[in-house]
């Protein structure tokens, strides 16, 4: 009997605060040492093994330290590209780890004499598996790859045979989004032994005719900040361990344990701020925040005040002196009558947003006056046409965010300063 | 006019059956389209009855046939035979195009013994198209087809609804697909197709799919085995509430009350639970025989069953009581809402689980629709059709009368307010309340040979139609009138075969072949 771990969206390098980059770190470290101590005699990881493509020194020193354990074990690693890590020009660490022999991307494409994508497998020499993938790009784009798959030579190719994939299938989706990144399962090429998913970042493991196992492993950790309050939540991370002779014997999802948590979801609907604020400073005071990750989550609409008169920094300081590991903070949902936004229609974009600011500048309390009216909606479009500009062909993020501040500085006639 | 073109003179008639003499060898056809030039424009005129007529008195007519017939050495004939015996055609005037090309009822009748011609496709360069119009046929003159393509808009039509009565063979899938063909162009309409048959897509030959823009344009969700890119038909039990089956399942009180009592406790799991429910019910006040109907009904419409293991499952796969399915409504919503056309294969459900499915997705659709025409929003959203094949099962009489209103029927009434129509296809027009008739303001006719029918159709149509009774029982495959308030007159049309619409399409441009990365 064989096995392999198949783990994704580790999202190496995606935590800026040094306690969770430790905790990102030791989930990792942990799965890789559990892949060396069960003998595993591969390791899949199909996608968002970085954060972005070239990390911070720091990870990209730690990754190359683990994964050269595992090939001292002689363990290979397959892996394709995540939308968080690939990069068109191969200029992804992903390609030095590959480039050192410690990884081996699956993506490998055949040359073929239609416009079709023709794929190579990697046979692994140990077992014999037959591994075969896609890799993930930004926004859904990877569907063209499928779309334009030779899927016949895939599925016609005998043996043991293992797909990886790094896309969100819209059969298993388990909430209402309006993202539209995600792509049917019937674009997967059928016939495959195991189905190694990234992308989605809850553990799932689904059969359907023709498609037999089709796995998800999930975050190790957290690549988003809604896996943290999931984590909260009682959601267990971990990988996938995996028993195959000439077919799967045993799927197993392996938990790893990260960190406590804290959560506090607090209702702010039709409440003033000052009650929100003693109900928080109370729901702080009555957990133990001490080496956890601890998130508020306040939602609904406030009756009166701004959302902005939430002392949130009162709640943090709080918690700090009370050694909490890390405080986030969830607002999306939290909205306040007294400066809820009223919608407008209009014929056109143009003629809409005019009207919202038409409808809404009046709730505007300011002593300037050039920023109410019909002065103040002549400049709110001006602002909000010069921050949708987008970025210029080969400007860098850096360049391009100090271009627009600057322009809209000027815009609003302001000046910054040396601090 | 060239004398060459002249097809016959105004002889007599008064104004709806006038009489005109055809000239010798025209051979006019009922159906036909003629011009009778007038000042300051034309009138155009139709064939919609043929006789025949003769200076000869009819006596005469029978002794000549029995000298022929009896003697037949003698061959008798008449002395200029093309001025003694002839053809009648009664005609009536279409509408009067004014020289500025502004189309009018016509209140007056064509210039007595005026010389007619037949129509030409310069006549019709009224019927100019427009932007997001869809193309319905080309104008036909009898049989023959004019180089005229009627359009029609597309938000006008669908909003107001559309009925295409036909007998079977007729050509409605193929209509169906021609104008779903055009409305793939653009974004401006979302369509829901109950496809019974899963005849539209195209899974096995020419279909939707071989549209130019049907990868971003068209969704289709099949229950088995779906062609790469499209989407299992999977509908998760928890999507269905008791109000889903009313119009469509007819239900005693004794059991509506026991959905509802279940549904009030088991909320989303209702269905699930009732399936699951020993047949000696733990919940009071519902009776044993009560509970074994209803498990016996979703049984048999649902096709849901439980394993020995105590899921509920469905034969058909579409239902799913895990967590398969959670969101399709919603991804179909968002889709039709973007204006595309999704195409639902039924063809393995039976019509009561159908009905259900697209209950499920027009009403909320519709409750949506309102609440944006609330909020200001509704001229931003593109114009939604359902389309729905053997229509009566859901707007007949006697389903609304035994089973009160549906979604499907509240569309049919309001839905026109919230830009939201039926496409509603059907064999059996004369069992569609006449108010629901009168509310569909486009009817695609094709041939129909029951008398009841056309008799319904030409009762609820745009135009008088009254003689054209004959006209109708004589269109051929892929013949059609239109008769729509959005049409200036009841428009013949040849409706182009779908194959031949697919040939034409552009020839994709030359793809890059991709780098995997």
């Amino acid at each position: 009997m064989y096995s392999f771990a198949h783990l994704s969206d580790v999202h190496l390098g995606f935590q800026k605060n040094v306690p969770l980059q430790q905790i990102e770190e030791r989930v990792f470290e942990d799965a890789i040492d559990q892949c060396i101590e069960r003998k595993v005699d591969f390791v899949l990881i199909p996608g968002d093994l970085f954060h972005v493509n070239i990390p911070e020194m720091r990870v990209q020193k730690f990754a190359v330290r683990k994964f050269r354990q595992l090939h001292e074990a002689d363990i290979p690693v397959y892996v394709v590209y995540g939308s968080h890590d690939f990069s068109p020009v191969s200029n992804s660490v992903i390609d030095l780890l590959t480039e050192a022999g410690y990884l081996t991307k699956v993506s490998k494409q055949k040359q073929s004499s239609d416009d079709r994508i023709s794929l190579e497998f990697t046979k692994d020499s140990k077992t014999g598996a037959k591994i075969v993938g896609l890799p993930g790009l930004t926004a859904g784009k990877e569907l063209v790859y499928y779309e334009n798959l030779d899927r016949e030579s895939l599925e016609s190719e005998d043996g043991f045979k293992i797909f990886l994939f790094h896309a969100g299938l819209a059969e298993l989706k388990s909430e209402v989004s309006a993202k539209t990144d995600f792509m049917p399962i019937s674009l997967l090429p059928k016939g495959f032994d195991y189905y190694a998913g990234g992308h989605m970042h809850t553990h799932t493991l689904e059969k359907y005719p023709d498609y037999p196992n089709i796995v998800y492993p999930g975050t190790l950790f957290s690549g988003y900040y809604s896996d943290l309050e999931e984590n909260a939540k009682g959601r267990k991370r971990g990988f996938v361990l995996v028993q195959f002779d000439d077919k799967i014997q045993k799927v197993e999802f392996v938990p790893i344990d990260n960190v406590g948590y804290e959560i506090i979801e607090y209702n702010a609907d039709k409440k003033n701020v000052k009650t929100v604020n003693l109900d928080l400073a109370k729901s702080v005071k009555e957990i133990d925040p001490g080496n956890k990750i601890v998130i508020i989550k306040v939602f609904g609409e406030l009756a009166s005040g701004k959302t902005s008169e939430i002392d949130f920094t009162a709640l943090r300081e709080e918690l700090k002196q009370n050694n909490v590991l890390e405080v986030k903070i969830n607002r999306t949902h939290l909205s306040s009558k007294d400066y809820n936004i009223t919608p407008a229609s209009g014929k056109n974009k143009d003629e809409i947003e005019t009207n919202v600011f038409k409808e809404n500048i009046g709730d505007v309390r300011l002593e300037q006056k050039e920023l109410l009216g019909d002065p103040g909606v002549k400049l709110a479009k001006k602002l909000l046409q010069e921050l949708g500009q987008p970025s210029l062909v080969n400007e860098k993020k850096a360049q391009y965010q100090k271009r627009i501040e600057e322009n809209a500085m000027e815009l609003l006639e302001l000046k910054i300063d040396d601090s | 006019m060239n004398e060459v073109d002249i097809v016959g003179q105004v002889i007599g008639g008064e104004f709806g059956d006038i009489v005109i003499r055809e000239k010798s060898g025209k051979n006019l056809e009922i159906g036909d389209l003629l011009v009778s030039e007038e000042d300051n424009g034309f009138l155009i005129l139709q064939v919609f009855s043929l006789e025949y007529g003769s200076q000869i008195k009819e006596t005469m007519q029978q002794m000549m046939s029995g000298v022929n017939l009896e003697q037949g050495v003698v061959d008798a004939g008449f002395y200029e035979p093309e001025f003694v015996n002839y053809v009648l055609a009664k005609i009536r005037a279409l509408a009067r195009v004014s020289t500025a090309k502004t189309v009018t009822m016509p209140k007056t009748l064509p210039s007595f013994f005026n010389k007619l011609r037949l129509i030409a496709s310069k006549d019709l360069e009224f019927l100019t198209k427009g932007e997001n119009q869809i193309l319905l046929g080309n104008v036909r003159s009898g049989t023959k087809v004019i180089d005229a393509e009627v359009w029609i808009d597309a938000q006008d039509v669908f909003s107001h609804h559309i009925l295409i009565p036909a007998t079977t063979g007729r050509g409605k899938s193929n209509l169906v697909k021609t104008i779903m063909w055009h409305v793939l162009d653009s974004n401006k309409v979302g369509v829901l197709i109950l496809d019974a048959h899963d005849e539209y897509y195209g899974r096995h030959g020419v279909g939707l799919k071989d549209h130019p823009k049907a990868k971003d344009n068209l969704v289709y969700y099949t229950p088995s085995n779906p062609p790469p890119g499209c989407n299992k038909l999977t509908i998760n039990l928890q999507s269905l509430r008791p109000d889903h089956f009313e119009g469509i399942l007819e239900f005693s009180d004794a059991q509506w009350q026991a959905i509802r009592t279940y549904y009030k406790q088991d909320r989303d799991f209702w269905l699930a639970r009732i399936m699951q429910e020993p047949i000696t019910p733990v919940m009071e006040g519902i009776n044993a025989s009560t509970l074994a109907v209803l498990k016996r009904r979703f049984r048999l419409t649902l096709g849901l069953d439980v394993d020995d293991e105590g899921r509920v499952f469905s034969h058909n796969e579409v239902f799913d009581s895990g967590a398969r399915g959670v969101t399709l409504a919603d991804d179909i919503i968002q889709d039709i809402e973007a204006g595309k056309v999704v195409i639902l294969d039924t063809s393995r459900l039976v019509d009561e689980a159908e009905l259900i499915i697209g209950n499920i997705i027009a009403s909320e659709i519709f409750e949506r629709y309102k609440d944006y025409k609330v909020r200001g929003e509704l001229e931003r959203k593109p114009v939604v059709t359902v389309v729905i094949e053997e229509a009566p099962r859901v707007i007949g009489e006697d389903v609304l009368a035994s089973q009160g209103n549906n979604i499907y029927s509240t569309i049919a009434r309001e839905g026109r307010k919230f830009k939201i129509g039926l496409t509603a296809i059907t064999q059996m027009s004369s069992v569609i309340p006449r108010a629901i008739l009168a509310n569909i303001n486009t009817k695609i006719i094709l041939g129909n040979e029951m008398a009841q029918e056309r008799q319904a159709i030409i009762a609820s149509a745009s135009q008088d139609l009254s003689s054209d009774d004959r006209n109708i029982a004589s269109l051929d495959r892929g013949e059609a009138i239109i008769s729509s308030i959005f049409v200036p007159f009841a428009i013949p049309i040849k409706i182009p075969l779908f194959e031949d619409l697919v040939k034409k399409k552009p020839a994709a441009d030359a793809s890059v072949k991709q780098k995997v990365f």
